[in-house]
């Protein structure tokens, strides 16, 4: 089973994936990219006609707030 | 000296120690190239500054319990308390899945994948929830699947939606199962109407059903490479942020009077007990407050207001969530709610009995507030007087705490149907049992009511 997996695994995935999730992905690829276009889509319509403003369905953590003041450590600051 | 933390063992990346007291995380050579990506390419940067991710600084590296393995190490941002999982209320539990997968997506646009999509690799600082496992990046591939999708279902959505969809006491199956829910177990949990719902018929239902299909089949590489492209992960992710949206458990926001007027209060005599306990807590000055039973935080924020970091435990997951949806709101910094039995607290489970600790062992604080409490430890719960007291010590310095006679409406209503068996509930009873544990400093009364407040010392 390693060999078989052995392009997977390398000394930093330790984790076990699972054959059953990895061929998931592989079914879910076909079955998500239309629906992700379909839903970027409908969303674009809805929007042009409703004039609507990010939501906090839409909101991003991962966002960086650029009028929020940012601390950040002396170490990091030169990199 | 330097002391490996038992639950990080799992990661071969690099491990945590603690040294003086303090964190650390070590980063091994077989981390190296990845570490070097992370942060070379800038997502380290991003992330941290969002306060996406905890920022760290460099340390020393003969400070390493294992040197010879050591690439770096690595001192992250110091947390003021670790919570668990089983310990959110619904909100907080989505907010950290929405932070998770944010970050998967913001490292592939960095060329970096997540190699694990564990709910503990999240914690609460300032109100909000932040990534801590600065070694789960590594090189993004093209052609390969995400390994950490399964984790991230079995930690995430199926809990997630079994509180939304079947109960919201569900969340207790997380201390049951180490690593996250069976997917298999959440499937047969679910209402069948969740077959419906395209997100979760696929991530759940269609995820079981495969994992159960090809549990003991070999896969060919030849199968596997090339299947997943960058677009698809995007939409694999989109997917997911996407059910995870769409669940959601009702907060109901009650006023405040709902639950103090049915305890005898008016708003004045509301407003002499906030002033109260606010004296009491600037008398102690601490610089740590957990209020056990806290409720929707209501004399907690006696505490936080002054700014003293503070955790409010209740056992009722709407009352934490309405606490959590005023922190966000406020964007409060010192305030965090966790849902806590304090008649049956969180166990130490894992490896050893030694992943996740129990309460005790996350303190002490420096104050321990109990309002409005006893009576259901001793008198619905019966536990002796004294066993709360010891109770109540190990898990602070300081006591402030509200005596609940039996004149009181809401010991009435407790033993309205049942025989008083408590010959000893009275406040002598009561100072007796506690100054076994304490010193009493000062008493007060209650105004409106006929409870009186106590602030104690450890002995």
């Amino acid at each position: 089973m390693t060999q078989l997996f052995s392009f997977l695994i390398k000394p930093q995935q330790y984790l076990d994936p699972g054959s059953g999730s990895l061929i998931v992905q592989i079914v879910l690829g076909v079955i998500l990219g239309a629906g992700v276009a379909v839903r970027v889509f409908w969303k674009q319509i809805k929007n042009f006609f409703t004039g609507k403003k990010a939501t906090d369905a839409d909101f991003d953590p991962t966002e960086i707030d650029p009028d929020e003041i940012i601390d950040i450590p002396e170490e990091q600051k030169n990199k | 000296m330097a002391e490996k933390v038992s639950a990080s063992f799992r990661d071969p990346s690099g491990f945590m120690f603690k040294r003086d007291g303090e964190f650390y995380r070590q980063v091994n050579q077989s981390y190296k190239a990845d570490y070097d990506l992370f942060i070379s390419s800038g997502l380290y940067q991003h992330l941290s500054k969002a306060k996406a991710l905890i920022p760290h600084q460099e340390a020393e590296l003969d400070f390493s319990p294992s040197p010879d393995k050591a690439y770096k190490i690595i001192k992250p941002l110091q947390l003021g308390f670790i919570s668990y999982p089983y310990e959110w209320c619904f909100n907080q539990y989505k907010d950290a899945a929405i932070l998770t997968l944010s970050i998967a997506r913001r490292a592939l646009e960095y060329g970096m994948v997540l190699k694990d999509a564990s709910a503990y690799n999240i914690q609460f600082h300032e109100g909000r929830p932040i990534f801590i496992d600065t070694l789960s990046f590594e090189a993004y591939k093209e052609g390969l699947p995400w390994v950490a999708y399964k984790q991230f279902c079995q930690h995430f959505l199926a809990p997630l939606a079994l509180m939304a969809k079947t109960d919201i006491r569900l969340l207790g199956l997380m201390r049951n199962y180490i690593d996250g829910i069976p997917l298999d177990l959440a499937a047969a949990l679910l209402p069948k109407s969740t077959k419906l719902n395209l997100g979760l018929a696929t991530h759940i239902h269609l995820h079981a059903r495969s994992q159960q299909k090809y549990a003991n089949q070999k896969l060919s590489q030849k199968e596997l490479t090339g299947k997943i492209s960058k677009q698809a992960l995007y939409n694999l992710i989109d997917s997911l942020l996407t059910v995870v949206r769409s669940l959601k458990v009702e907060t109901i926001m009650t006023e405040w009077s709902d639950y103090y007027q049915d305890n005898n209060y008016t708003e004045s005599s509301f407003e002499a007990k906030r002033d109260l306990v606010t004296g009491f807590v600037k008398q102690v000055n601490p610089q740590t407050v957990w209020d056990l039973g806290g409720n929707t935080g209501e004399f907690s924020r006696c505490a936080s207001d002054l700014e003293i970091p503070t955790i409010s435990f209740d056992i009722d997951p709407g009352a934490v969530q309405q606490n959590y949806t005023i922190v966000k709101a406020e964007k409060e910094k010192f305030m965090l709610p966790l849902l806590m039995d304090l008649t049956n607290p969180s166990p130490a489970i894992g490896w050893h009995n030694q992943e996740r600790d129990v309460l005790k062992e996350r303190g002490p604080a420096d104050l321990i507030m109990a309002l409005a409490l006893i009576h259901h430890m001793a008198i619905a719960n019966n536990v002796p007087l004294r066993d709360v007291a010891r109770s109540f010590a190990e898990l602070g310095e300081y006591l402030l705490i509200e005596f609940v006679p039996k004149q009181d409406s809401q010991v009435i209503r407790l033993l309205s149907s049942r025989l008083d068996i408590f010959p000893d509930y009275n406040p002598e009873g009561f100072k007796q049992a506690f100054s076994e544990y304490y010193i009493i400093l000062d008493e007060k009364p209650v105004t409106g009511s006929e409870r009186m407040m106590f602030l104690m010392k450890k002995k």
